[in-house]
């Protein structure tokens, strides 16, 4: 019992940790830029945990998360373009309903196929989401995008806007993290190590598929309506599969099996992005050099090596 | 002992903090934020408007600055992508702490970047993005271009067809333009200023490639078929080689006239194509090597190929105008921090570039943010001067800067 509080007092204080951190930075920073970079963090952050749900937890290679999170951005940048400001909040909440509601429908054709044939199909139905949303200049914006996308009221404040993302991404990390690890979270490593198993046990392989697809597609749609406001701008590339790209590669960084391992990963590479982009332009060398090692030396992730070195470390500890 | 040391350290540790701080509030400097493509298909517009800004920066700081200001300008890739040239565009406003945001080749990159420009009260020189919208409906008061607009090459395409009309009367017309919004607003401006100066056409064919197809087969056989006596086209960069390779083959520009004002004329394409470059191209760009004949063309060209080893492409020009434009404006000012100021004095500034014709300067348009120059559209002939092309433009038609305008309103009325 004692042993049970110990764990649960450690995570909790790691959490208040790096709850902690991300509040400091606005007060620490010593200009508007790095509270924006933050801004970056945590949204990507949020997109590449609800996307390892779906890979890292369940066994499913999406290559279209791109189309939610473009579908959150753009409904809040074509709600506040077309009715206002005012209906800034109204259309994150939209947002997530129809990613959502897209997502049950695309989600039943999709599932029904497995590993190679389920990532090509989510790849083809995002895609036809960016052809739509890059063609049709008269309701989109076209290739132009959408600019002037400025939340309401006291949101307007970079700060308070910084604020707003840090409460919604970390209830929504907290939420996704709390489902990972609840029966429901253990049906799901079930499924992606062993379905027929689950099936004997009594248990509905697609249907559970169905739900985390659904709820990463919601969290993801929750990332890009969070993103609209950051630089008040948004852009088809949202959409593009280079976007769906991205996540796998913030999630491979940090490690796939660990929980906090995208967020690192997120963390990570908007870091790197930042600091070598702002240097030299052969930044995507330096970058493709990065994950190479990652990739062969570190296998298991940031996140998950680290893990390692830490219980290899305790055993010896305890005097093996 | 100890307390003395650290005494000491202190001492060290202040003098060594308010040193910066001393010097930086000495020197006098322009500090400009530039964002170019460096990398990819676009990246040759960005490394050309890279070293024709660091020139024009060379010539201004050796003369001793603007106004005694050195200018410091800082580059990046912005990879083409807007949201992560938002982020370059914020962190050189806050951290940086640049007086101007300078470049971008991509309109679609400019109107994410023209957004912040407004939000943060910091001042935008555009230099090679052409969409119109950033002068007309999405104008903001610190966004200024120094290069031509779409409008503006289309309007002098339309008045160089209506001419032509007069001496080889053509009745047909198809566009082949790149499906994104600058080959849209191309074909949209070029019918909108034939209408307006009542040209009589017909329409035979309209085709929108994908940008960068590497396969234009198809569409050449379709236009060869719609045999239309004027073939307008809107590609830019390899896309213009690579079509122009593809279609020479079915001997399409026997029976048609090839058009293309706005990135045709660009050098690229002469040095890319050298000898199999077809002659009796009509192509326009925003600068040419071989024109205008005056001598500051002829020093900008020459001092590119010195400091580079290659002509300039038409990109540099324009970087070279936003360097001249940002130190004309601090002189007027006196210095480069009261943004207020600097957008009066760049509102109708007059500046004489390499692209200006003896007897005209260009000048920035005070309701429109645009910079006012003189077109020219040319025709390909063979001429060597500007190796590795073969073939270059000559057989010049000049348009008036007044005359290739948008009117008032556009493109709302």
């Amino acid at each position: 019992m004692t042993n049970l509080a110990t764990r649960n007092l450690k995570a909790a204080s790691l959490w208040a940790f790096i709850v902690l951190i991300f509040v400091l930075v606005p007060v620490l920073s010593t200009s508007s830029y790095q509270v924006n970079l933050a801004c970056h963090v945590l949204i990507w952050s949020l997109f590449a945990v609800s996307f390892n749900m779906l890979w890292g937890v369940t066994g499913m290679l999406s290559l279209g998360q791109a189309l939610y999170y473009g579908l959150g951005a753009y409904s809040v940048g074509l709600m506040v373009d077309h009715l206002g400001r005012q209906w800034y909040l109204p259309a994150m909440g939209l947002g997530v309903l129809a990613a959502a509601a897209l997502a049950l429908l695309l989600g039943l054709l999709v599932i029904r196929v497995g590993g190679v044939y389920f990532t090509m199909l989510t790849l083809a139905f995002a895609q036809l989401g960016w052809q739509i949303t890059f063609k049709w200049y008269d309701f989109t914006g076209g290739d132009d995008g959408i600019q002037g996308i400025i939340p309401p009221g006291i949101l307007e404040s970079g700060t308070v806007y910084y604020y707003f993302v840090l409460a919604v991404v970390m209830l929504s990390i907290w939420v996704l993290k709390r489902m990972a690890f609840s029966p429901f979270g253990l049906v799901l490593r079930c499924v992606q190590q062993n379905p027929d198993r689950v099936r004997f046990l009594g248990r509905r392989v697609r249907r559970n598929q169905l739900r985390v697809y659904v709820i990463s597609s919601l969290f993801s749609a929750l990332a890009g309506s969070l993103m609209a406001g950051v630089d008040g701008s948004i852009h088809t590339d949202m959409l593009f599969w280079t976007t769906s790209g991205e996540v796998i590669l913030m999630s491979v960084l940090g490690g796939i099996n660990q929980f906090f391992g995208p967020f690192v990963g997120a963390t990570v590479i908007i870091l790197i992005e930042d600091l070598v982009g702002a240097r030299t332009e052969y930044w995507s060398l330096i970058i493709g050099i990065i994950i190479m090692v990652i990739v062969l030396v570190f296998p298991k992730g940031v996140v998950g090596e680290a893990m390692r070195a830490k219980s290899l470390l305790t055993r010896t500890g305890a005097g093996r | 002992m100890k307390k003395n040391l650290c005494v000491c350290l202190a001492i060290v540790l202040g003098v060594l903090c308010a040193l910066p701080m001393a010097v930086q509030a000495q020197e006098k400097v322009i500090r400009i934020g530039a964002m170019y493509p460096m990398t990819g298909r676009a990246g040759l517009y960005g490394i050309d408007s890279v070293a024709a800004a660091e020139m024009a920066v060379d010539e201004i700081n050796g003369k001793g600055g603007a106004n005694g200001y050195k200018i410091d300008i800082t580059f990046t890739d912005s990879k083409a992508k807007p949201a992560y040239a938002v982020r370059v565009a914020t962190r050189y406003i806050t951290e940086d702490q640049v007086h101007f945001l300078f470049g971008i080749v991509s309109s679609g990159v400019g109107l994410a970047v023209t957004e912040i420009s407004k939000q943060q009260k910091k001042i935008f020189i555009g230099t090679d993005h052409a969409s119109t919208q950033l002068t007309s409906d999405k104008l903001q008061p610190y966004y200024f271009r120094v290069a031509n607009n779409t409008f503006q090459s289309m309007a002098a395409g339309a008045l160089y067809l209506q001419e032509l009309q007069k001496s080889k009367p053509w009745k047909t017309i198809a566009y082949i333009g790149p499906d994104y919004a600058y080959g849209h607003d191309q074909w949209n401006e070029l019918r909108f200023s034939l209408d307006r100066l009542g040209v009589k056409y017909q329409v035979v064919g309209e085709y929108w490639p994908k940008l960068f197809e590497p396969d234009y087969n198809s569409y050449v056989t379709s236009l060869v078929k719609d045999n239309p006596d004027i073939l307008v086209t809107g590609f830019w960069g390899g896309d213009t080689v690579a079509f122009i390779k593809q279609a020479q083959v079915y001997g399409l520009f026997k029976k048609s006239l090839y058009f293309q004002p706005d990135a045709g004329g660009n050098y690229e394409l002469m040095s890319a194509m050298g000898a199999e470059l077809p002659a009796g191209l009509v192509l326009g760009a925003r600068h040419y090597n071989n024109w205008p004949d005056t001598e500051l063309n002829r020093k900008f060209v020459a001092d590119f190929h010195k400091r580079t080893g290659r002509y300039p492409t038409y990109a540099a020009e324009g970087a070279y105008a936003g360097v001249y434009a940002i130190a004309e404006a601090v002189k007027i000012v006196g210095n480069p921090d009261d943004t207020e100021a600097l957008v009066k004095a760049l509102e109708g500034l007059k500046i004489k570039l390499p692209e200006d014709p003896d007897g005209f300067t260009s000048y920035i348009d005070p309701a429109t943010h645009q910079i006012m120059q003189v077109q020219a559209i040319g025709v390909t002939m063979p001429n060597t001067d500007f190796p590795p092309a073969k073939m270059m433009l000559g057989d010049w038609k000049i348009y008036k800067a007044e005359d290739i305008a948008p009117p008032p309103g556009y493109p709302n009325k």
